[in-house]
């Protein structure tokens, strides 16, 4: 009995050194993972707590706990009929959709000449687009407010106010896209140019059968940057939609939040209808998207 | 383009033909994006300058000359004396520089003045500031210290933590991809639905996110966003302090929090890059002189990273000077003006005071600031190419 308790004890005692060692000699590691793992929570804590708060009743986001009793996917039928997020939704679609086919046709064209073609005061033009990449958006603002509303001079159609016009136009160009394009199209070997010279080509069947097909990941990237510029853009919105027609979802959010009341859980579930387009795409072209800001060094 | 299969007649003209049809070509290329930025992107710069000459509220008054930069200003001299301080700050900065290159004798004493002049900077900076501030426009003054405060607070805490995080990352950890991506996540994700997030989880209710994780450390709740108050005088009790010395409202740190959570993702993917460009045998020379884990990454991985850390903090410096969308969700009116940062100053100054002029000028004076610091990103980046 009594040799069976010691058998037991040492050969416990042996596990636990043996655990010890390992242990001891993971320690870096584990402490390594630890930090990530605490890094990761408190990257995801506020997605959590989103989440939670848009699936919870009214009573709950005020007595909150941890999670809701019995999920309230209701809310998000809620908030996309009665809060109007639907329409919000539908708007940003729309203004997205249209301001990425003009940063594209632009930016296509405009890097193409920059980076390919020769002409009298390149490098100056170029160096006066890339100066606009200083410039912060709250100081444009407000002149451009006064050009939409036809204040500086007369506009086609009168004032832009509440138009998409008004939404799209202004971004419809931008030096980042322009540049990123033109670093591109500048490293296509000079011997593709000359061989469809030779066969009758100019440059605009040169740019639409060679060029473009061969920088689909350059033109990627630029789709990339404008899909969630444009779907992200709050300050302009925010001072040409004076009223819902055309307000896209980020400014309906905002007014969610200033005008409506206590519906926490409304609003947390309109947050999370307005960032799924962006997480979609996010999470299916991951790597370039990572590896697109990377190489960059784009800061919003 | 059918043109150009029509072969050359005389060479000499269809050269100077073909020249002039390449550059008529390259034009009607740019054209589009031109005159979309052109319009929106520069004219406005040079309408802001104009109407900041004028009266103008809603419509356009007298023409007043620099009298809408006296009124933000206040005192020239004042400001004289501040760029006067810049500049010293500027020379002690290349005393020191010089130190560092100089031999061990003369080090010392180069270093000594350098302090000297970093000291006497400070103290002109601070003498012109405050005659500014004494006669000056006290809302917009009080918004560059603010942005300033936002700019301090996060910039060096985002850094430090995406260093950290890259650095284990490096290392050949398990689902690295994984980790990497749920950093970036917050980055990704649109600034004004996060900001809106943050606003339910730091409000200063008691069940809020933010009070009931400070709750299970014994803390009780606090008000957060809603909180005008400086961090000083709730963590010391130091009511007396004013302007600079007080530092920032609690509201205001829950931005900086923001900013932090936003961007460290960004950070971390390109210190990543940039430990993916340390050659491993560096690693492994110092190794074989016995350096341990810590000692590589602190003589070996900071500094061969320091161009790429400066960079960063460069441009995200630069960064919250045009902050604008998460501070303007997150601004409620109780936190008054302890969260108004610049860009934030000029939006309020057009849409909510209407007084064009006062904004088109304070807009020129912060695109000032924002082209001296571009500016000086372009030349400490110049110089310092590596080793820091």
């Amino acid at each position: 009995m009594a040799s069976d308790t010691q058998k037991l004890n040492s050969s416990y005692q042996t596990h636990k050194t043996h655990r010890e060692s390992f242990f001891t000699r993971n320690l870096g590691r584990i402490i390594l993972y630890l930090l990530l793992i605490i890094g990761a929570a408190l990257a995801l804590l506020p997605f959590y707590w989103m989440i939670t708060t848009s699936l919870m009743t009214l009573g709950e986001t005020i007595n909150r706990k941890w999670l809701p009793a019995v999920p309230q996917f209701v809310n998000y039928v809620n908030a996309w009929n009665e809060a109007d997020f639907a329409k919000y939704f539908l708007n940003s679609v729309i203004i997205t959709f249209t301001t990425i086919i003009g940063i594209l046709v632009t930016s296509i064209l405009a890097g193409y000449a920059f980076g390919r073609i020769k002409f009298f005061g390149r490098d100056v033009i170029f160096a006066i687009l890339l100066s606009t990449l200083m410039i912060p958006e709250s100081i444009t603002l407000l002149p451009n407010l006064m050009l939409i509303r036809g204040n500086i001079f007369p506009l086609p159609g009168g004032s832009w106010m509440n138009t998409l016009q008004g939404l799209t136009v202004p971004f419809m160009a931008n030096a980042f896209s322009i540049f990123l394009l033109r670093q591109f199209f500048a490293q296509i070997p000079h011997e593709l140019w000359d061989a469809a010279r030779i066969d009758g080509s100019g440059h605009f069947r040169f740019l639409l059968q060679i060029v473009i097909p061969i920088s689909k990941a350059a033109i990627m990237t630029v789709l990339l940057f404008a899909f969630t510029g444009s779907w992200n853009a709050f300050a302009w919105p925010l001072l040409v939609t004076t009223r819902n027609t055309w307000r896209p979802i980020m400014v309906g959010l905002w007014t969610f939040v200033s005008e409506a009341g206590p519906e926490t859980n409304l609003l947390m579930a309109g947050a999370v209808i307005s960032l799924l387009p962006i997480l979609v795409i996010y999470f299916i072209t991951q790597k370039q998207f990572t590896e697109g800001i990377a190489t960059t060094g784009l800061k919003g | 383009m059918a043109a150009e299969t029509i072969k050359k007649k005389t060479p000499g003209y269809s050269a100077k033909r073909r020249l002039l049809k390449e550059n008529l070509t390259a034009y009607l290329f740019i054209l589009p994006a031109f005159l979309v930025i052109g319009v929106f992107g520069l004219f406005p710069i040079g309408y802001s300058i104009y109407m900041s000459l004028y009266q103008w509220r809603v419509r356009q008054g007298d023409f007043i000359g620099l009298e809408n930069y006296s009124k933000i200003i206040g005192d020239w001299t004042g400001l004289l004396t501040f760029v006067a301080g810049i500049g010293l700050l500027i020379a002690a900065y290349f005393i020191w520089n010089n130190a560092a290159k100089s031999v061990s004798k003369t080090k010392m004493a180069f270093k000594l003045v350098a302090a000297i002049v970093l000291i006497a900077s400070g103290v002109i900076i601070s003498m012109g500031w405050g005659k500014m501030i004494a006669s000056g426009d006290k809302n917009f003054l009080n918004s560059l210290i603010i942005t300033l405060f936002y700019a301090l607070g996060s910039v060096p805490l985002q850094l430090i933590l995406a260093l950290i995080l890259a650095y284990i990352l490096f290392q050949n950890i398990k689902g690295k991809e994984v980790f990497r991506m749920i950093f970036f996540l917050p980055y990704v994700t649109p600034v004004v639905t996060t900001a809106v997030v943050f606003r339910i989880i730091f409000s200063p209710r008691e069940t809020s996110l933010a009070n009931i994780l400070i709750g299970k450390l014994g803390i009780a709740p606090l008000k957060w966003l809603f909180e005008p108050k400086a961090i000083t005088e709730l963590l010391f009790g130091l009511k007396n302090l004013n302007g600079l010395l007080a530092g920032p409202s609690l509201a205001l740190v829950t931005i900086i929090l923001f900013g932090v959570w936003t961007f460290v993702g960004y950070n971390t993917v390109i210190f990543l890059a940039g430990l993916g460009g340390i050659s491993k045998d560096v690693y492994e020379a110092a190794e074989i002189d016995g350096a341990n884990s810590f000692d590589l990454f602190r003589f070996v991985t900071v500094p061969l990273l320091s161009p790429i850390t400066f960079y960063l903090f460069l441009i995200s410096f630069i960064g919250t000077f045009k902050a604008f969308n998460h501070i303007y969700v997150m601004k409620v009116p109780n936190a008054q003006k302890t969260v108004v940062t610049a860009s934030v100053q000029i939006f309020q100054t057009f849409y909510t005071e209407n007084n064009f002029s006062a904004a088109a000028t304070e807009a020129i004076i912060l695109f000032l600031i924002i082209l001296g610091l571009t500016f000086a990103q372009n030349k400490i980046l110049g110089e310092r190419v590596f080793y820091g």
